[in-house]
């Protein structure tokens, strides 16, 4: 009785495990649904695959930062799913970006075997998954795209550069060029003109920290100041700003960056929760009017504006011994797990430089990567998307290693965070900065 | 037969993982380096001790754990002795006293961060008007306040299990008792220190060692206040093991990992001895 009784226990295990194995494959059916086109189900995509790739179904993965770029995200693919004449269907599926953990979830399911054939992504993944051998050689693709040149040639060798080869596995998408957005009237209050030098930024930052009522408590910052993970971007700017680099922070030029970076914190000319104030608190200080300037991209621009109205502005990070800015990124890449290589390179070439080019950066706010949706009365006539386009030419990335995404996470917040404070001075913080990206 | 399905479920879900992350520890198994995956002995060990990061988060595992765990005893213990008094409306009290407990670790870390912020917080206005601070403090944004601010939070969420154990023993206690100390002229405290703790000996003995394993494993709470920051000061050894991890680390991540297992298995010993022998 009781073997009997085994036996029909394992019997329903058995049973159940199939029917979760069922409902996995409805599951991605209903995904289908909701994305409003009638297509098959994502495991179908193989089986299509062998038959050719015209009327090939994508499985596309990627995130949106809030509920309208989410339904422009569907539209697009929509529109893409109507008009291609190639018969290609994308089946988009959006995941959050959780602070980066968008990544991981990505390498995690693509080392399982359970990846999209499509994704967004950030170049910083790059070296992971190129080493991986996650990704599909785009370089042939490219090379016979009859779009290839709308695109500027630095984007693709920063596609390069990211992969530690010459082959590109990142699709260009959009960027997003950081710059400094300020206060007009907090900047007419302290009698302060735009800065058009580093110097001038600092003077600037210091003259709009403001009490206003002379009680002894700070009234507005001179600077959003980003000591979170994150931070490091527009610290990056600091740094140049003296003639330092990335490649040598140990330098004189470089130190000399730190050292202004951690004197704005003693000074006080930045909130005291700088250590640990990330986007969410650098957004909501300058929201709030406690910060006179910060640091960000057009992706802030339309709640800024909503904000504000006009009082809100912006320039591009001034020069000094040198001058960068950082260039955010979103890019597409297509998994070597694909079986539909060539339909996966006319949805992300459609992103690039087609009609979804256009209809995702109007969206978002993001610097376009095509030169003819760049020159767009929309894109030429905007406030903040000229900062952007002003600091193109000298943006560039943190050097992208298999040691990147740690020193940004933990190594990077923690040590400036540490410097801030006094812990340890602005030269051994860019000791253990040097040592702990080149190790 | 019968235990067979219950035996491959911890089999699979208990067992493989614990000797997979024991082969990990061993093995150079960083996923940001594919190519120099291999058996390294006892690399990963060497390199966690000569790790001054590993070091300062033992201490703050320590730190966390016996003023953590202490408290929640100490402030558990007189919110059940109240609650064991007979009063109106008691079991509304006994009710919301539980609400920390039942609110998600993340929930209670969000919750926590935005009562301590340093521009908007409610503790800093509400401190600020009542003329007790004339500036606001960043509480989780400099080293000095950090992590008891964290340590204060962990309090919080756990009052209400050490309340809720011990007034679950306190109503086990024979009433005789008491009366037989009463006719003998026990003072209260007598009655305290020689009925209640020495009747609560195994519910004490438990909940603490239930709640050191919880506490000294415990990530979400700190990692979404601080992340274990600032300065690496509220970096307990999960939370570094966590980041660690994050990274893809898996094999340094691992070895401390099994660091780990292996100082909480001095605490969970002698609980499972203890319960071996009830069974």
């Amino acid at each position: 009785m009781k073997k009997l009784f085994g036996l029909l226990l394992l019997l329903i295990l058995s049973v159940g495990l199939v029917a979760c194995s069922s409902k996995e494959v409805s599951n991605s059916g209903d995904g289908d649904a909701d994305t409003g086109t009638d297509t098959p189900s994502s495991s179908d995509s193989s089986d299509t695959a062998d038959s050719g790739e015209d009327g090939a179904t994508i499985t596309y993965w990627y995130w949106a930062d809030n509920t309208e770029y989410s339904n422009k995200m569907q539209e697009i693919i929509k529109e893409f799913n109507e008009t291609n004449d190639k018969g290609i269907t994308v089946v988009g599926e959006e995941y959050p970006w959780d602070g980066g953990g968008y990544s991981e979830t990505l390498f995690t399911a693509a080392m399982g075997g359970g990846g999209p054939d499509v994704s967004s992504f950030k170049l910083t993944s790059t070296p992971q998954f190129v080493a991986n051998g996650l990704l599909a050689n785009l370089d042939n693709f490219i090379a016979d795209w009859d779009d290839k040149g709308d695109i500027n040639d630095n984007l693709y060798n920063v596609m390069k550069q990211a992969s530690g080869s010459e082959n590109i596995y990142v699709m260009p998408w959009n960027t997003q060029i950081l710059y400094v957005y300020y206060r007009p009237s907090i900047f007419e209050e302290a009698d302060v003109e735009v800065p058009t030098t580093y110097e001038e930024f600092l003077t600037a930052i210091e003259k709009t920290t403001l009490d206003r009522n002379d009680d002894g408590r700070t009234d507005v910052y001179g600077f959003g100041m980003r000591g979170a993970k994150g931070g490091q971007e527009p610290w990056g700017s600091f740094i140049h700003g003296r003639g330092g680099s990335f490649e040598d922070m140990t330098t004189e030029e470089s130190i000399a960056g730190m050292k202004d970076f951690v004197n704005l914190y003693e000074q006080g000319y930045v909130p005291p929760t700088a250590t640990t104030d990330g986007f969410n608190e650098i957004i909501a200080n300058f929201k709030s009017g406690r910060t006179a300037m910060t640091i960000h991209h057009t992706g802030s621009s339309a709640e800024m504006v909503e904000t504000f109205g006009d009082d809100v502005s912006a320039f591009a990070f001034p020069p000094g011994e040198g001058q960068w800015t950082s260039m955010g990124d979103t890019e597409n890449v297509i998994f070597e797990s694909s079986k539909n290589k060539e339909a996966a390179f006319e949805w992300v070439s459609y992103l690039a430089t087609g009609k979804g080019q256009e209809e995702w950066t109007i969206a978002t706010g993001n610097v376009p990567v095509s030169k003819k949706v760049q020159a767009l009365d929309h894109f030429q006539n905007d406030r903040f998307m000229k900062a952007s386009i002003d600091g193109a030419s000298y943006a560039g990335i943190l050097p992208i290693l298999d040691t990147t995404t740690e020193w940004i996470n933990t190594i990077w917040p923690n040590t400036i965070a540490s410097s801030l404070m006094g812990d340890i001075t602005p030269e051994e913080a860019m000791n253990t900065l040097q040592e702990e990206l080149y190790k | 037969m019968l235990v067979s399905p219950a035996l491959l479920i911890v089999t699979f879900v208990v067992f493989i993982p614990v000797i997979e992350a024991i082969l990990m520890s061993f093995q150079n198994y960083d996923l940001r380096r594919p190519n120099d995956i291999g058996f390294i002995g006892l690399g990963n060990f060497i390199a966690i001790i000569n790790d001054p990061q590993f070091w300062q988060a033992v201490k703050n595992t320590l730190i966390w754990v016996i003023a953590g765990v202490g408290l929640q005893f100490f402030f558990g213990f007189i919110l059940a002795l109240l609650l064991n008094q007979p009063f109106r409306g008691r079991g509304v009290v006994r009710a919301v006293s539980l609400i920390p407990w039942a609110t998600p670790g993340v929930l209670i870390g969000l919750m926590w961060k935005w009562i301590y912020d340093g521009n908007y917080g409610v503790l800093n206005d509400l401190m600020y008007k009542l003329h007790f601070i004339d500036q606001f403090i960043p509480f989780l944004s400099q080293t000095s306040t950090a992590f008891p601010s964290v340590i204060v939070t962990i309090i919080w969420q756990g009052i209400p299990f050490f309340a809720i154990m011990i007034l679950a023993g306190l109503q086990g206690i024979s009433q005789e008792m008491y009366e037989a100390a009463d006719i003998d002229g026990a003072s209260r405290m007598q009655k305290l220190f020689r009925i209640t703790i020495p009747s609560l000996k195994n519910v004490i003995f438990i909940t603490l060692l239930l709640r050191i394993i919880w506490v000294s494993n415990s990530v979400d709470i700190i990692y979404n206040m601080t992340g274990g920051g600032p300065s690496y000061s509220t970096q307990t050894l999960s939370v570094y093991i966590f980041n660690k991890a994050t990274v893809l680390n898996l094999g340094y991540s691992s070895g401390m990992a099994i660091i780990l297992m292996l100082l909480l298995s001095i605490v969970a010993i002698p609980y499972l001895r203890k319960s071996f022998k009830e069974g």
